[in-house]
């Protein structure tokens, strides 16, 4: 399969920026209804749908998937990241934990940066070593759950079957994931092997870089003047 | 034997009989199916529903137009009223309800009961203060509901709109345009003018769980009552602020959720078999996490748009894709 370059970093491009079309991935009051409305299987939709306009979540595992090589890499990657944001969505949410979703997305969005940065090797130069990889996926896989439970628990769920509706989300979350994470993959290890792959490289990671920062300003704004 | 009738009969008729609109959700989407709550009880129970003939008008008022609901529209289901509907244009709605005046015969110390525990205090004091006590009463009372909702993302000016209730709660500033940590003022009027120095009670509801907010009783320390926690001044519980002589009053929203404020202006009655008249206003409304809000309350110039609507997502799309095409062709350049 030959894919034309521009038109394919294009086409990546568009995918990896289409969730910014729904900028501030918030709470709806169309969700809210879906929730009141359907059983569990709305809360699976709205986690996947979460999960789909999430783009700080995406913007941080396209960056992930950059530095990785093969299908067992990105398994593995994938699944220290989901066990991570698993681990604080079901539990926070559960427990009623309560963190500022300015500055938990603020903290999220430092993770597209870091992701950035590293891909860069940005540690490299400035002569350090870059903390291990799968840890810092998982430790970030935390935050990104914390931020997902956030937002989870900005909805009136009720009290029926609450545990079952957080899981429900949670499962929602994972397929929205794979979704999203499939054309992504694609279109990486596609390119992979293209000529002008290194200037995409760079040119997506230089991006990390600076959307984390703006995401993280913008971020720390409605943190100081939202509230 | 009459004493007794008269205390059950104003325990059964009036005891937490306050009456709210409320919805399961109050931010709902533009041309769907809908549904108002009538909560005759507290705000967290209804106690039984109201009869269709005591309505004297149900409105709702959107994208400009003042709707009369047909009663027929009306449903009952668990001692809950129920106002099917379907929601039009983008924009921040109002619905009320106001009930016909029913009378009450109620003993002295029942009516004495009712006014210390449902809030009535400036009557309690003239009772006090005139050796009123042990008078029996003859009360005639109506109710006059509002609940402000917002359909789509578009704020509109209908929420401001006075339905001509005999006593109802106007707010100054549009509710879904604020969030917590900004003041509400809200202005009460009784027969369409500022009412002053009146004692009105105001709670918020956070994630379908009641709770009063933070407040005080005689200087003592600030403190809440939660859901279920039965306070020994129940009725009167929340926060509890005066009107001042343009009718008005300012609380600060502490927190997302449900706010409800309700007051009972009582009188005395001139006319024939009567003793006391009172005119019963609740308001109900939800402020949002996701909005963003006025800084500086008092200045419309200040407002700042929604969110989602100040910070458009195409222009970060479009600031994307010219950055990212940008450095390709740089990184693409300088390879060469």
């Amino acid at each position: 399969m030959y894919i034309k370059p521009v038109g394919a970093s294009f086409s990546l491009l568009v995918m990896l920026l289409f969730p910014m079309l729904l900028l501030a991935h918030d709470v709806s009051s169309g969700d809210q209804q879906i929730l009141d409305s359907g059983g569990l299987l709305s809360y699976i939709w709205v986690g996947a749908k979460h999960m789909l306009t999430g783009y700080d979540h995406l913007l941080f595992l396209a960056g992930v998937i950059f530095f990785l090589k093969g299908f067992r890499d990105i398994l593995k990657f994938i699944t220290v990241f989901t066990i991570g944001h698993s681990i604080t969505l079901l539990g926070g949410t559960y427990l009623g934990v309560q963190v500022n979703e300015y500055l938990i997305d603020a903290i999220i969005a430092l993770s597209v940066l870091y992701k950035g940065f590293e891909n860069l090797e940005g540690f490299k130069k400035l002569g350090t070593r870059a903390p291990n990889l799968l840890m810092m996926v998982f430790l970030f896989g935390l935050i990104h759950g914390l931020g997902l439970s956030t937002r989870l628990q900005t909805f009136d769920m009720g009290q029926d079957q609450f545990l079952l509706k957080i899981i429900s989300f949670n499962v929602g979350v994972e397929l929205g994931q794979i979704v999203a994470l499939i054309p992504i993959i694609l279109l990486i290890n596609l390119w992979r092997d293209k000529a002008s792959y290194e200037a995409f490289y760079k040119a997506s990671n230089v991006y990390l870089i600076i959307a984390g920062i703006c995401l993280f300003v913008y971020q720390m704004y409605g943190y100081f003047n939202g509230h | 034997m009459k004493k007794v009738f008269f205390g059950l009969l104003a325990i059964v008729l009036l005891c937490s009989h306050d009456m709210f609109l409320k919805m399961d959700n109050y931010f709902l989407d533009p041309n769907t199916n809908a549904a108002i709550q009538l909560f005759n009880g507290t705000f967290e129970k209804s106690e039984n529903v109201i009869d269709r003939n005591r309505m004297l008008d149900m409105s709702l008022v959107g994208n400009g137009q003042r709707i009369q609901v047909d009663s027929a529209q009306w449903t009952e289901k668990d001692s809950i009223t129920f106002l099917n509907f379907k929601t039009g244009g983008p924009g921040t709605w109002v619905a009320g309800v106001s009930t016909a005046a029913k009378n009450i015969a109620l003993d002295a110390k029942s009516f004495n009961d009712y006014l210390e525990h449902d809030g009535v205090v400036d009557m309690l004091e003239w009772r006090k203060e005139n050796n009123a006590l042990d008078q029996d009463a003859v009360e005639k009372y109506s109710k006059h509901v509002k609940t402000i909702f917002q359909v789509g993302e578009e704020l509109s000016d209908d929420w401001k709109t006075a339905l001509g209730y005999p006593i109802e709660f106007i707010p100054q500033e549009n509710p879904y345009d604020i969030h917590a940590g900004h003041s509400l003022k809200v202005q009460l009027l009784y027969k369409g003018k500022p009412l002053a120095n009146q004692l009105v009670i105001i709670g918020s509801d956070v994630s379908g769980e009641s709770s009063m907010v933070e407040h005080s009783h005689d200087g003592g320390e600030p403190h809440t009552h939660k859901s279920g926690e039965t306070p020994d001044h129940d009725h009167n519980s929340g926060l509890q602020l005066r009107t001042d002589d343009a009718g008005t009053l300012e609380f600060e929203i502490t927190n997302a959720g449900v706010w409800h404020m309700r007051t009972i202006y009582m009188v005395q009655s001139e006319e024939e078999g009567l003793t006391h008249e009172s005119n019963w206003a609740t308001l109900t409304f939800a402020v949002g996490s996701g909005h963003s809000a006025a800084h500086g309350t008092d200045k419309d110039e200040d407002h700042h748009a929604h969110e989602e609507e100040s910070f458009p997502s195409y222009i970060f799309l479009l600031v994307s894709l010219v950055i990212v095409a940008g450095l390709f062709f740089y990184f693409k350049s300088k390879k060469k």
